[in-house]
């Protein structure tokens, strides 16, 4: 089948079409034209104002699959991401049994080369992400794991920690970190400042974070290998990570939410603010937003944590922690957007992500595969029972009317067109 | 008669200056009811009242239903440790079972902050929050802060100090917006490890020596320590906190002025305060007790006044 995207902006900056407004040919999966000629094709997108890149990828997705399915499960996941403009995702091992085996890698990542959404598994570091025992990753790293975390959960033990970076050298693996103090965040349940004085609840200091970023900086100064911290909140971090990537080889992510809402949003408790890192304030909102331009922070992701209601629709100190993210996505980019140019924040939604996990990255160019995210940041819509895709509905947005939609995804020779587009 | 601009009272933070004086107000009137002879007002005939403590309590449970009985309204007790509920039904479904047999008001005590918020959220009756874990105590403010201005006369520019475990207090929290919203002044003091590190951005002040802040005030509120709302250990021992942080008549009799002592109960007798400090002329302890019953009918009043 042959679908004409007419007149989109191409945004990719390895491109030579970059910031370009031309109409662009999809044949059997491939890009067949670039130009501005009026292609015949069996389906046309009109999408003037619309935004061309290259697929989005989403670094550190939760899904509960295996153990967790009535959270989300591949099927949903997949769903849910392509309706937010992901072509592939890189799934978090909190799942139970964690990702800890060849087995669970398989399941995961089966049909990856012929589905729409390509989901890449991350694997624990230790089993069940206790923190306390080493994983199997070399052959873990054989059987197709991309990187090694302990995922929602901090690698406390600091030999633990020291031992992974060491043994990850030996195929330059990634260990992907969420810095957090066991000890300071205990029963914390936001984020610790005048509004959970404000609001009785026992807060989530910044130093939390930003002691284990420090210390795993200097064990990675001493033991060398690749290190990326996720979902950080703290400038303080940030300043550490910026100072330390002069000489080390270290990154970090942000959730696309992180640098647009602030603490304040908790005033009536509302549990789907309850995140991990927490909320914090307008001044540490200001500093990820100043790192997401220095170049600071590499990638966004989209924080991606679906919750059933009955582990959501609860007390606040009784519910658990994250929203869903994939779909509104896009609208939180329309909003950063504001403060960040498109270029930049799509670069760490596309190149940036698959560059830290050593995959290939695909290209805008004739006759490459077409793995293309089509993205109308002016659309305006709702989630709500007919549009979300996700086995979960904690979303702070739920019900609300966002600005910005992912409209079209092509992967595998597949793609989802977004059903309300003519 | 005015209104509040509230349905619930579910913490002092959301309510207006001009409804804790409608409250007040209303609560002198009761206070004067309930010293007749016959303590009864037909107010709240037909109007049916659910106390659901998911926390022990005694004086707070008491002081509600009497306040309830004295306005004849219908009233029903449930009472539940949390983790027994925490094992199967959920507060909604508790409290939902509980409406459905026809309650229009629902009086609540939960050890979760936010716990009354989420059920506004749900739920039609009004709702009186009676202690959602270390966030709200609006009523025991409202008592406290009543209780000041019948003793001194007024609350506006009036020193108080609330001395103890701030961390894990609602009673303080509500205390700090009900007497900022009435133009007190107020330092919090105890020990550093419980006290709430950003409170100064409230705008009260921190005092870390007892004497000093019964030097400096003219009403010292005395918290109890909450033991059993501590997840860890914020200090090494009741006797280190009591020679340290406890009050005792001695202290209150050489400060040379007058000094007004309250406690909200129940008194960790020789911990935070020695019986004879307790038992002085300084205390209000009993008053405080007496006005919550016609605080409480106030607010329970005024809030089926907006149902309608």
């Amino acid at each position: 089948m042959k679908i004409l995207i007419q007149a989109p902006e191409i945004i990719d900056i390895q491109s030579p079409f970059h910031q370009q407004q031309k109409n662009v040919l999809i044949n059997n999966g491939k890009i067949a034209e670039i130009g501005d000629k009026n292609y015949s094709a069996d389906r046309v997108i009109k999408a003037e104002g619309m935004k061309l890149s290259i697929g989005w990828f989403d670094l550190g997705t939760f899904i509960g699959d295996p153990g967790l399915e009535h959270k989300e499960d591949l099927e949903s996941a997949t769903k849910t991401a392509a309706a937010g403009g992901f072509t592939e995702i890189a799934v978090l091992p909190n799942t139970a049994p964690s990702v800890q085996s060849k087995n669970e890698i398989s399941y995961i990542t089966q049909n990856n080369s012929t589905r729409l959404v390509q989901v890449h598994a991350l694997a624990s570091v230790t089993r069940n992400n206790k923190g306390e025992e080493l994983t199997e990753m070399i052959d873990l790293h054989e059987a197709g794991a991309i990187g090694f975390t302990d995922g929602l959960k901090t690698i406390w033990h600091t030999d633990i920690f020291l031992k992974a970076l060491q043994y990850l050298q030996k195929f330059d693996g990634v260990l992907i970190d969420h810095p957090e103090d066991y000890w300071l965040n205990l029963f914390g349940h936001m984020h610790e400042g005048i509004n959970s004085t404000r609001l009785g609840l026992k807060g989530m200091p910044r130093i939390a974070e930003e002691i284990m970023v420090g210390k795993n900086l200097e064990l990675l100064a001493y033991a060398g290998g690749k290190l990326h911290f996720s979902r950080i909140s703290s400038g303080k971090s940030l300043d550490m990570i910026k100072a330390a990537k002069k000489k080390l080889n270290v990154s970090c992510d942000i959730t696309a939410y992180q640098a647009l809402l602030d603490d304040s949003v908790l005033f009536d408790f509302d549990t789907n603010y309850k995140v991990s890192p927490p909320l914090r304030e307008k001044s540490d909102i200001e500093a990820l937003l100043k790192g997401l331009k220095d170049g600071t922070i590499d990638v966004i992701c989209s924080g991606h944590t679906p919750h059933d209601a009955e582990s959501k629709d609860l007390e606040f100190d009784l519910a658990e922690f994250g929203m869903i993210n994939l779909q509104t996505f896009g609208s939180n980019l329309v909003a950063l957007s504001q403060a960040v140019a498109w270029d930049v924040l799509l670069e760490k939604v596309t190149q940036a992500p698959r560059r830290l996990l050593n995959l290939e990255i695909p290209k805008i160019g004739v006759d490459e595969k077409a793995n293309l995210t089509l993205f109308d940041p002016a659309r305006t819509w709702k989630l709500d029972e007919r549009t979300n895709f996700s086995k979960s509905k904690n979303s702070p947005w739920f019900g609300k009317e966002v600005t910005g939609k992912a409209v079209a995804v092509f992967n595998n020779s597949k793609q989802w067109i977004d059903s309300d587009i003519k | 008669m005015s209104k509040l601009s509230q349905k619930h009272l579910l913490g002092i933070k959301d309510i207006t200056r001009e409804d804790i004086e409608l409250i007040f107000e209303t609560a002198a009137n009761f206070k004067e009811v309930i010293n007749r002879p016959i303590k009864k007002v037909p107010s709240l005939r037909d109007v049916t009242i659910a106390n659901i403590f998911f926390e022990n309590s005694t004086r707070t449970r008491l002081s509600f239903e009497l306040a309830e009985k004295r306005l004849s309204a219908d009233v029903v007790n449930f009472s539940a440790s949390t983790s027994s509920v925490k094992k199967g039904e959920t507060l909604l479904d508790t409290v939902n079972n509980i409406l459905a047999m026809k309650v229009d008001m629902v009086v609540m005590r939960h050890a979760s902050p936010g716990a009354p918020h989420y059920l506004a959220k749900h739920i039609k009756a009004n709702i009186v929050n009676a202690g959602d874990g270390t966030h709200e105590h609006p009523t025991q403010a409202l008592l406290d802060t009543f209780s000041i201005r019948e003793k001194l006369g007024s609350v506006s520019g009036k020193k108080i100090a609330i001395i103890g475990d701030i961390l894990h207090s609602r009673v303080a929290l509500s205390n700090i917006f009900a007497l900022q919203k009435l133009g007190a002044k107020i330092m919090v003091c105890g020990p550093p490890t419980l006290l709430p590190k950003f409170i100064s951005q409230l705008g009260v002040e921190v005092e870390l020596d007892v004497q000093k802040a019964l030097q400096w005030c003219d009403v010292a509120n005395v918290l109890r320590i909450q033991l059993e709302r501590q997840q860890i250990k914020y200090f090494p021992s009741l006797r280190e906190y009591s020679l340290y942080y406890g009050i005792t008549k001695k202290m209150l009799d050489g400060l040379k002025k007058p000094i007004v002592i309250m406690h909200p109960g129940p008194i960790n007798r020789g911990v935070e305060l020695s019986s004879d400090a307790a038992d002085s002329q300084h205390s209000i302890i009993l008053d405080q007790v007496e006005n919550g019953v016609a605080v409480r009918m106030a607010v329970l009043y005024l809030l089926a006044g907006t149902a309608a």
